[in-house]
């Protein structure tokens, strides 16, 4: 989970790092008017998708008349297509040096790694591309809860050796490091990194960006940590945005589902395509059947067909959760069609078919959309969820009269994908006809 | 399910062990089996312990904190820790790990540290603090770790695997052999590896090998580390890859076929998901996300990468299989075949759920407890060296068997000081039970020991000195030399009340008690031992509950036998009537009235296995008398009247034996609860010990799974 940049500075101020006076965050310029104001400050624009500094999220205000300015612009920006909400005010601070600080995890071997550079205030990458020997860098490969003190000096002492005015710092450096580390092992993050962390012309180190990047896998043992920072533990956001309404839901409820659509709450179909929902199986699966999805319409149907969503239906869920997630399909407002796959290993496909059926039933009942389901099962317990779904189709087929399932693997998932969306297409087809009629 | 599955040795687990355990390598190719251990003992981890075994797979024991000591799935012994489970098998190789994300951790260091040099590692949302405290220890050993988040490892060939992946994996086929070689598929996902073989089987492509490396952010083994060592496999043909969006696995594999394309002999296939993902959004597994402003992680950036290094990357699953077939120019085994073989897994009945006990296996005619028949077992050994089989599955040292008969003696000794005030009831299971209820003694002992074939010797003291006390012998009984008397004797003194008995006559009591220790689950009496044993209620509780379960329908019917026996000699001494007359005649007026002749018939037995034994002793005693030659003719006499074959069963014989031994006729039934409070303790402690609490019992769908027949030596 990323954390606003907000939330990272108070993080970091419990781990003994001065952060500058955060003065409001505020979400109109009316809300200014309670606010005293010492000038120079800082307004930052509260987005989690980086870049924002080129994109003018971030601007310092010497008068009230241009903090206002800034403010009414600033929240009719929008960053790589996310709105800005939320804007920070802190004090500006007077800047010696800016370096870059930053403790992440390895991407290749999943080590703690300790990159710095007495260059900072820049985009780190470009120092890596044109000055190398600009950065130093330390992959700490036994994940002590704390730094080694050594080299907390020696990062130091890279640093002054880079920059002669760090000279006076360097104890105060170290320390940083140190507690930066403490930070990133105590809160378990993936990334803390401070760009830049600036030493005042006074001897100050002061952390003035910040980006913090929690582990999600470890949330449910940070609550006392997310609740100092204002943070519902119940709670959850993608590294560059809030949850759409559906992924809330699904949240909710306790799957993964994430939407593939702009703007799904009020989404506007193109009437030429067909737009597939899918309840696909494991996480994996579910991110290649998306690529199946486009893969098929591109060779088969002009490209006109259109993936609604990602989701994670496997696991072993329960029955009711099973029917929550062709629930949500079918209250998309997208959805023409849902393709299903469960290829059952740790999940059963008795399960499956269970609440499978069990929301169609419950829609029939309740007179809610139906939404015809093609797809197939295979595997664990396959031989009671066959027999449960020829019982259940003799004992009601009215709600099932649209429920095609493929019952083993004799035809590969690809060709029950092409098969449903050839399916698809015609339903749609003969539903504009009828509306034709009409 | 394979018949013909190829040597362990000739596999591709086999080969990774080697790498890094050669001596364990050594020890697996001279035993044949690779074994294999469970960690986490939840719902998954105990349901795929059983479809593991199904599949084939060694599982040698599992380990589950608070719950050492017992089994799962009746069979495999549970341990406290990886490392008591390694001291009792010091060749596991693989180990599995099922627990919680909170606890996986610790449970794998722990498997780490035991030195088993392969780790699969279920558990899904680990901690990534946890997971690098798992990776520095899984270098220190060198131990190859799957996972986190893996759903594990098959190996068709061999019929090995450790994991839940369904059996839907093809092995290479020859004239009905099976072969080696195939495909090797490692992927981040659990489900694409499903339908990636699954593609695969469709073009006759065998897979000798298929690893989830896990789908979580950081993992144990990535593609570095695997693609290389499993291309230098000499039966594997070509590898397969199923990558996916987030990290930099597939960065790093192409970087290094690019510099040392020699380690990587053999052609590379790489599937690659997540070509329509959104930025920085985590697709399910938390290694799914495109981090934006990254030169790494994404779609372009693997499939560039990878084409870079000469590798085919497909993202359909035809362009996967025109591609493997295209490389590959050849089948493994006949398609047709792969689907008719699925095609009947998939038209199966669901499968009926049983459950096992070891303890008797009850067959018509033949009773064999714990491997042994009970006709030998009542020839050769005694009642308190049978409780121990009962318990043990095996029979008592000597010097075990010594403190057994010491601590039965203690129990018979040791003070029961409200016994008098229990009134006697007609019925002698009620008056049995209540006493067990209140005895605080006995309450004591079991809260106090662990050892179960103790508590069921301290048991069986008890149960002896209530016995006394209701047929009257206490006084006899209490007064006897412990150092002089033997425990058969006060078997005898207690039962009898006659001090000083001969030997034949105290063998000869003791062998019918322990005719009477057990006849498996199929009693009532079992049963409701077994059902208040499920709810988890005290030892007493439900032994005193199975106790007095045994009424005039269920193994009460000797003291009625017994008298019947007598007056048919009786009526044939005054009537001067032959025997067989005369118990023709008295069935003939009995039945007339109404009433059942007992000791007659048997739900599963024609031929009563305890029968010739106990005639046998009886005749060698000579106690084989009027009455005994009334219960083998009894049965013809008995067709005489009714036209019906009814043999003549255990209790009838007990009670023509007692009454021969001028035995009051109420001990043939003391006889039977006496002995069968033995079989009720084991089945108390075997409930408890092999099973889940509160599980619904089926008892028609129990099978046995102890030993099959073996002799005594």
């Amino acid at each position: 989970m990323k954390l606003y940049e907000y939330e990272a500075k108070q993080i970091f101020e419990q781990f003994n790092l001065k952060i500058p006076k955060q003065i409001a965050i505020i979400e109109s310029v009316e809300d200014l008017v309670d606010i005293s104001l010492e000038f120079p400050i800082m307004i930052k624009a509260m987005v989690l998708i980086g870049g924002r500094g080129k994109a003018g999220g971030i601007k310092k205000a010497e008068t009230i008349e241009e903090t206002e300015n800034i403010i009414k612009e600033m929240l009719g920006l929008t960053i790589h297509g996310y709105p800005i909400k939320k804007i920070l005010l802190e004090e500006a601070v007077d800047i010696a040096s800016e370096i870059y600080l930053s403790i992440t995890t390895d991407p290749a071997t999943f080590d703690i790694v300790l990159v710095t550079s007495a260059s900072g205030g820049v985009d780190i990458e470009e120092v890596a591309r044109t000055k190398p020997d600009e950065i130093w860098k330390k992959v700490l490969r036994n994940n002590d809860k704390s730094l080694n003190a050594e080299i907390g000096k020696k990062a130091a002492d890279f640093l002054v050796d880079k920059d002669q005015n760090l000279q006076l710092v360097s104890e105060k450096l170290q320390q940083a490091i140190e507690s930066l580390y403490l930070a990133f092992q105590d809160a378990e993050a993936k990334i803390c990194e401070i760009n830049p962390l600036i030493v005042t012309k006074k001897g100050d180190i002061i952390v003035a960006d910040a980006k913090f990047v929690l582990d999600d896998n470890s949330l449910y043992r940070q609550t006392p940590l997310l609740k100092s920072i204002g943070i519902d533990p119940g709670s959850k956001r993608h590294d560059v945005s809030e949850q759409t309404a559906f992924e809330a839901k699904a949240y909710q409820i306790g799957f993964p589902f994430i939407d593939l659509l702009e703007n799904p709450e009020n989404f506007v179909k193109d009437e030429e395509k067909l737009y597939v929902g899918l309840v696909p199986g494991g996480a994996g699966y579910g991110i290649f059947s998306v690529d199946e999805i486009v893969n098929v319409g591109n060779r088969y149907f002009n490209g006109k067909v259109v993936p609604i969503n990602f989701m994670d239906s496997g696991g072993g869920p329960s029955i009711s959760k099973v029917a929550d997630m062709f629930h949500l399909l079918m209250n998309h407002p997208a959805t023409d069609l849902i393709i299903t796959s469960r290829f059952g290993g740790i999940s059963s496909c008795d399960v499956f078919i269970q609440g499978l059926i069990m929301s169609l039933r419950d829609r029939f009942i309740a007179k809610k959309i139906m939404i015809p389901v093609y797809g197939r099962m295979v595997g664990t317990d396959l031989a009671a969820a066959k027999a449960f779904l020829e019982k259940a189709k003799l004992e009601t087929p009215e709600p099932l009269i649209d429920l095609h399932i493929v019952v083993g693997n004799q035809k590969i998932m690809v060709d029950v994908i092409k098969d449903g969306i050839e399916y698809g297409f015609k339903v749609k087809k003969q539903s504009e006809n009828m509306e034709g009629i009409k | 399910m394979t018949t013909d599955k190829l040597a362990v040795d000739q596999g591709l687990l086999y080969y990774l062990i080697k790498h890094i355990r050669p001596e364990l390598a050594q020890k697996i190719s001279e035993k044949k089996t690779i074994e294999t251990m469970i960690v986490g003992l939840g719902r998954q981890g105990t349901r795929h312990a059983q479809l593991m075994m199904e599949y084939g797979t060694n599982v040698t024991c599992g380990v589950a904190p608070g719950k050492g000591g017992t089994y799962v799935h009746e069979t495999v012994p549970v341990y406290e820790s990886a490392e008591s489970a390694k001291r009792k098998y010091p060749d596991i190789a693989v180990a599995s790990i099922w627990k919680h994300y909170s606890s996986a951790k610790d449970a794998t260091i722990e498997a780490i540290r035991s030195g088993i040099p392969i780790v699969v590692l279920i558990s899904e949302f680990i901690p990534l603090k946890d997971v690098r405290d798992i990776l520095v220890e899984a270098r220190k050993h060198k131990t190859i770790l799957f996972g986190g988040n893996t759903p594990g490892i098959i190996f068709p060939p061999e019929g090995i695997k450790v994991g839940m992946l369904p059996d839907i994996f093809q092995a290479q086929k020859t004239d009905n052999k099976t072969g080696p070689k195939g495909v090797t598929i490692l992927s981040r996902s659990g489900a694409i590896l499903y339908h990636l073989s699954d593609a695969l089987a469709s073009a006759g492509i065998a897979q000798n090998g298929v690893l989830g490396v896990g789908g979580d952010g950081a993992i144990g083994s990535r593609f570095i580390d695997l693609v290389s060592r499993i291309m230098q496999y000499e039966h594997t043909d070509l590898v397969v890859i199923a990558g996916e969006i987030g990290g930099m696995q597939e960065e790093l594999l192409a970087q290094d076929m690019e510099a040392n394309p020699e380690k990587y002999p053999k052609p590379l296939v790489a599937l690659i998901s997540g070509a329509n993902a959104p930025e920085g959004k985590t697709m399910g597994h938390a290694g799914a996300v495109i981090s934006p402003g990254q030169s790494y992680g994404t779609y372009q950036t693997k499939k560039e990468s990878l084409e870079k290094a000469g590798v085919t990357v497909v993202n359909h699953q035809r362009d996967l299989i025109d591609a493997v077939r295209s490389k590959l120019n050849r089948i493994y085994f006949d398609i047709e075949e792969y689907y008719s073989k699925m095609r009947k897994k998939w038209d199966a009945r669901p499968p009926v759920k049983t459950w096992g006990t070891l303890v008797t296996n009850v067959m018509p005619n033949n009773l064999i407890i714990r491997g042994y028949p009970l006709q030998e077992i009542i020839a050769e050994k005694g009642f308190l060296e049978t409780s121990y089989l009962l318990l043990k599955g095996e029979f008592p040292e000597e010097a075990q068997l010594k403190e057994l008969e010491d601590i039965a003696k203690e129990a018979i000794k040791q003070e029961f000081a409200d016994l008098k005030s229990i009134t006697i009831s007609s019925d002698i299971s009620k008056t049995l039970g209540t006493l067990m209820l209140v005895d605080n003694k006995l309450a004591d002992f079991v809260r106090l020991n662990s050892e179960e074939t103790k508590i069921a010797a301290y048991t069986l003291g008890r149960v002896l000195k209530y016995f006394a006390y209701i047929l009257g012998n206490l006084d006899q009984l209490e007064s006897s030399s412990v150092s002089e008397t033997s425990f058969s004797e006060m078997i005898y003194i207690g039962l009898v009340k006659e001090k000083n008995p001969d030997t034949l006559k105290v063998k000869l009591l003791e062998a019918m008690i322990t005719a009477c220790v057990d006849h498996g689950i199929t009693p009532p009496s079992a049963q409701a031992t077994i059902i208040l044993a499920s709810t988890r209620a005290n030892y007493e509780v439900a032994v005193a509950g199975g106790l007095q379960a045994i009424t005039d329908v269920h193994g009460g019917a000797g003291q009625k036998a017994a008298k019947f026996f007598l007056s048919v000699v009786e009526k044939a001494e005054k009537e001067k009537l032959e025997l067989d007359e005369s118990t023709f005649k008295l069935i003939r007026e009995t039945i007339k009235t109404g009433k059942r002749i007992e000791g007659l018939g048997h739900r599963i037995h024609t031929q009563d296995p305890r029968r010739d034994v106990l005639w046998k002793l009886a005749e060698d005693a000579g106690y084989a008398k009027s009455c005994v030659d009334v219960s083998k003719m009894i049965s013809s006499a008995f067709h005489r009247v009714r036209g019906m074959n009814l043999p003549i069963n255990v209790d009838g014989v007990i009670a023509a034996i007692t009454a021969d031994m001028g035995l009051d006729p109420k001990l043939a039934k003391v006889i039977f609860v006496f002995g069968r409070t033995a079989g009720l303790a084991a089945h108390y402690f075997e409930e408890i010990n092999t099973q889940p609490q509160m599980r619904r019992i089926a008892f028609d769908k129990a099978t046995y799974k102890g030993p099959s027949i073996r002799e005594i030596k």
